[in-house]
């Protein structure tokens, strides 16, 4: 310390050397190490099941989806970086950029097979509501946080489903039914966070029952179609409304899982995905086709890393040094939880089949980079939050 | 910010004092959100609970059941091709259609492992296609045996009984029907129509989600790229049981009919294509027997100046859009993609010349409207002039003449010195002044793509001095003197423009005034089956004309001056076209460019030769420019040219006309 002193200096730079470090120590290494084995595994299943895709370029995919996750990292390191706090200040700001980002879709994207979600950006091809999604729990968090005092009235609780259905509806009229539904469960969970009552969150519930139940049966009854057809038909696996699509695809699915069995028939032998009867087998279908090549093993691994994440995000609920954290971290957590529970169940034929990308594996660069700025955000939470005393601070 | 409860959460002595914002009492995790946080990590557990027993009993329980049904049950829905969407001309005539051939496709996986090579070398023989390429192409396939290689294209019918007779002697070889893209007129308007090609995987990766698949074919360039998503049609479902290496093992049973592509009727008239595509011909030749040697390519475009439509359109050289066709012969193709003439390039649209004094017009109305010239105002034609301060000598291309001219008259007999003048003016009245005529010359479409349907336009060079100081280094090369100014009045210089650009400018000032926006393709139609009549589902209406802001004076003596130019005994194109019954208004131009040539210095300059014009000369009903690369001058090669389309499309031939070397 002595000779620390005399060179104020070099006393200045450990000190600032010795903050970083500190820093770092109050990351999350076990999520950051199950996020980092999550793109890996997911880069490795996808060089299994997109080998045949691209005749000619066996790893076509895996070195985009490479590219994007190292934009991912960059993205994730900047949302530690980023005090969280940031957007609970200006939270206006932050949702009135979800907003925009929906809108330029409109105005922007091109429309690919008649929707719009996609933004040309040139070299890569940019999906905002996939982002948007962290900005929407940022924005609706903060909101609430704000009235925090008044969160159990229904007029707060209203304005802030008001306030999320703007968004929500964007996404929907995209048209993209899968992630409008992401939008909401994340808004659900900021508002179950966030302390509203048992009996209003069981109101909610009921009130989102009775509209499922109205645009998929009683208005269509009425005459008043909100969904399209084919939407409805993969909500209710209807297999009449769409004979040689969605059930198809379904069955499909279901029988590519299944010829999985407990170790997998490996990338060559595993014909649903290679013939291509699996469709959108590196998209939405991209878990049947890990199922198929790898089996329960290979695919056991990924839900149990999936799971990992999920336990240290809601361990990071806990340890939030503030109520917006910990609001912000169960909305994202229960956001990524319900994405993989549809995407994977959809394949299993136990949830309904909607768009969703199964986060990490399924081809596409603005899923990878959103999923990595979500972890980034769980990061800073973890950071700045409260240590468990004795076990990561000195 | 006090009013804050957010804030006065974390400040619990606020019942007292005012918060102290430096007080950050920790965050304190309530029971209430921990039972919460308890509750969705059940909530968790139990969803990856029920993930885990449906793949448990997916794939342990039931695994075998699923396997069976993967490796035996193998229904493959396989996509039907699609007939392509036919392409028709205005008058119906049909210019690209589709024919039924016989093909012989090789599925790879169906080959033998053992004898591959042999089998390979018998079936080139029997089809008569080079083995070496054919064995190459087989061991690219092998890792995708879903996909055959098709081996050849309209087959012969002797061809197809010796490969059934000897079926059993070649594994994996299938005969199926295929459309193939048939080209009624052979080379004519081919970089029009363009070609189409096996999808290529960047255009696969960036149209995957409109539901193209790889061997999919796409339109390539011109109208068949741009209006690929009409023609194209959608693809037909057909189920197939094939086994686990995908080997089919039924016929193919239709599930989904194939929607064939629809048909897309363009502007051209087939006939008048003809016409101005031996008219370029024509305006070689004549070049040629100028001792013009190096005049190679040139192009002719014709179109309604009342609403843009494009009646005719050519480029030479040009090639035969059949060498893309069904199994295509890389020699062709490479002895094509490597013709330093370029015939697969649209000079109509995409090539780009000075427009010599064609460009005059343009200087003409600049300068009415700045109000440097006064139309009717006489200024003296000389055989040179001189400006600037080192007093250079600019040379008119008449060195005999010396008198005064008006605007019209000097329109007519292309005098270079008055057109220096109105440059010179533009120059010497300061910075602002010396981008008007440019200002000008944007506003009447140059400088930028005129909008086009089918795309691939060039911009071409509106020279400014602004453009000279961002884009050459030296001090010398940046300025911008009074010669650039003075060039430019002549069309010369760094000045380019696209034929298609000069003629939708003689479209303004042939009909009034107005902008005209050319189009080629106007309907897209249900093609009729048979006795059915074809129905226009969508008219792609061109905008409206757009009023240029040309003054009615300006035009006027513009007008009056280029009827001279046809039709007065010194009119630079009178030779061709005053005999003419059907009265035509146009401005020849001879322009220099530097073009590298074998054998000549790299700074050699040859003669573009340009003629554009419209007729009848009071109520246009075809604008017509003419384009002839190195052809010499506008009168003695690009004139004659443009006066076969006129005869064509009036239906009234000329008597032989004299043909001068003018401007």
């Amino acid at each position: 310390m002595i000779e620390l002193a005399q060179q104020p200096r070099v006393g200045q730079h450990v000190r600032a050397e010795a903050a970083f470090v500190a820093f770092l120590r109050r990351l999350d290494w076990v999520l950051l190490a199950a996020a980092a084995a999550l793109v890996g595994y997911g880069l490795w299943i996808l060089s299994g099941i997109t080998r045949f895709d691209v005749p000619g370029d066996e790893s076509y995919f895996v070195v985009r989806q490479g590219l994007a996750a190292g934009i991912g990292l960059a993205g994730l390191i900047a949302a530690i970086v980023i005090p969280v706090d940031l957007a609970r200040r200006h939270w206006q700001l932050v949702y009135v950029a979800t907003l925009a980002l929906m809108i330029v879709v409109f105005v922007a994207a091109e429309t690919i097979r008649g929707s719009k979600r996609w933004i040309d950006l040139g070299f890569i091809q940019f999906q905002p509501s996939e982002l948007g999604k962290v900005l929407f729990v940022l924005a609706i968090a903060g909101f609430l946080v704000e009235r925090v005092g008044r969160v159990t009235r229904w007029r707060t609780i209203f304005s802030a489903i008001g306030l999320g259905s703007a968004p929500i509806l964007l996404v929907f009229m995209q048209p993209d039914l899968g992630t409008a539904l992401v939008y909401a469960a994340a808004l659900f969970a900021v508002l179950f966070f966030v302390g509203v009552r048992w009996r209003q969150l069981l109101a909610l519930l009921a009130i989102g029952a009775v509209g499922i139940a109205a645009v998929l049966w009683l208005l269509p009854e009425a005459g008043i179609q909100v969904l399209k057809p084919y939407q409805a038909a993969r909500l209710t696996l209807d297999p009449d409304a769409d004979p040689s699509g969605i059930t198809y695809n379904l069955d499909q699915s279901i029988t590519a899982v299944g010829s999985g069995g407990l170790t997998g028939r490996g990338v060559v032998e595993a014909s649903q995905t290679r013939l291509d009867y699996l469709p959108e087998h590196a998209t939405d279908f991209a878990f049947a086709s890990l199922a198929e090549q790898r089996g329960f093993v290979g695919s056991a691994i990924l839900l149990l890393l999936y799971l990992l994440i999920v336990w240290r995000g809601l361990r990071v609920v806990t340890v939030a040094g503030d109520l917006y954290g910990a609001v912000v971290a169960g909305g994202l957590v229960f956001a990524f939880l319900f994405q993989v529970f549809v995407n994977v169940g959809m394949t299993m034929g136990v949830a309904p089949v909607t768009g969703i990308p199964l986060p990490f594996v399924t081809v596409g660069g603005s899923s990878m980079v959103a999923n990595l700025v979500l972890i980034g955000v769980l990061q800073g939470i973890h950071a700045r939050g409260e240590q468990p005393a004795g076990r990561l601070t000195a | 910010m006090s009013a804050n409860p957010y804030q006065q959460t974390r400040a619990p002595s606020g019942r007292f004092l005012p918060p102290d914002p430096r007080v950050r009492e920790p965050h304190r995790l309530t029971p209430q959100l921990a039972l919460r946080v308890a509750i969705l990590g059940v909530v968790a557990l139990v969803a990856f609970t029920v993930l885990f027993f449906r793949l448990w009993s997916l794939q342990v329980l039931s695994g075998d059941e699923h396997l069976n049904v993967a490796q035996n049950n193998q229904l493959r829905l396989v996509r039907v091709e699609a007939p392509r969407g036919p392409i028709l001309d205005r008058r119906g005539r049909v210019v690209v259609s589709n024919v039924a051939g016989t093909a012989v496709q090789l599925w790879v996986g169906d080959m033998p492992e053992e004898g591959r090579y042999a089998l390979v070398q018998k079936l080139a023989r029997v089809l008569d296609v080079p083995p070496r390429a054919l064995a190459r192409e087989v061991d690219e396939r092998r890792l995708d045996p879903l996909t055959p290689i098709t081996v050849k294209t309209a087959v012969g019918e002797e061809q197809v009984n010796y490969l059934y007779e000897h079926q059993a002697e070649f594994p994996g070889v299938e005969i199926v029907q295929v459309y193939l893209r048939d080209y009624a007129y052979a080379a004519l308007a081919a970089q029009i129509l363009g070609y189409t090609g096996e999808i290529s995987p960047e255009e696969l990766e960036r149209l995957r989600r409109d539901g193209y698949r790889s061997g999919d074919r796409i339109g390539k360039t011109g109208i068949e790229a741009s209006y690929d998503s009409y023609l194209r049609g959608r693809p037909g479902l057909a189920q197939i049981r094939v086994d686990n290496l995908g080997r089919p093992q039924s016929p193919i049973e239709l599930r989904q009919e194939a929607r064939p592509g629809y048909a897309l009727r363009l502007t051209l008239d087939m006939r008048l294509q003809r016409a101005a595509e031996e008219a370029l011909q024509y305006g070689i030749d004549l070049a040629h027997e100028n001792k013009h040697w190096a005049a190679d390519g040139g192009a002719i475009v014709a179109l309604d100046p009342r609403d843009g439509a494009i009646r005719a359109m050519a480029s030479a050289p040009t090639f035969k859009p059949s060498v893309f066709v069904g199994r295509v012969d890389p020699k062709k193709l490479d002895a094509l993609y490597n013709d330093a003439t370029n015939p697969l390039f649209n000079r109509a649209i995409a090539g780009l010349y000075p427009p010599g004094s064609t460009w005059k017009p343009i200087t003409a109305i600049a300068g009415m409207q700045e109000h440097v010239i006064s139309p009717y105002e006489s200024l003296q034609c000389t055989p040179s002039a001189r400006y600037g301060l080192d007093r250079q000598v600019f040379r008119n291309w008449n060195p005999f003449v010396n008198r005064p001219m008006t605007l019209p008259e000097a329109l007519a007999e292309s005098c270079d010195t008055y057109f220096y003048e109105i440059g010179n003016e533009f120059y010497e009245g300061g910075t602002e002044s010396r981008v008007r005529m440019q200002q000008w010359a944007r506003r009447l479409g140059f400088g930028g793509p005129t909008g086009l349907d089918i795309g691939g336009e060039a911009d071409g060079l509106l020279p400014t001095p602004e453009w000279r100081r961002k884009t050459f280094e030296s001090d010398w090369d940046r300025a911008w003197n009074p010669g650039d100014s003075i060039q430019l009045a002549i069309g010369q210089k760094d000045l380019l423009v696209t034929p298609l650009q000069m003629t939708a400018f003689y479209a303004m000032l042939a009909n009034g005034g107005n902008i005209v926006t050319p189009y080629l393709v106007s309907n897209v139609e249900q093609p009729g089956g048979k006795g059915s009549p074809r129905v226009v589902l969508r008219r792609f209406a061109p905008p409206p004309p757009q009023p240029a802001g040309v003054d009615a004076g300006a035009l006027t003596a513009v007008r009056d001056g280029l009827y001279l130019a046809t039709h007065s005994g010194t009119g630079t194109s009178a030779g061709v076209f005053s005999g003419y019954s059907v009265p035509i208004s146009g401005k020849t131009g001879t322009a220099e460019k530097v073009v590298q040539l074998p054998g000549y210095p790299s700074d050699h300059l040859e003669d573009q030769s340009w003629w554009c014009g419209w007729g009848p000369s009071d109520a246009a009903r075809l604008v017509v420019c003419a384009l002839i690369e190195n052809g010499g001058h506008g009168s003695s090669a690009a004139a004659p040219a443009a006066l076969r389309v006129f005869e064509r499309f009036f239906g009234v031939e000329a008597p032989p006309g004299v043909l001068v070397d003018t401007d």
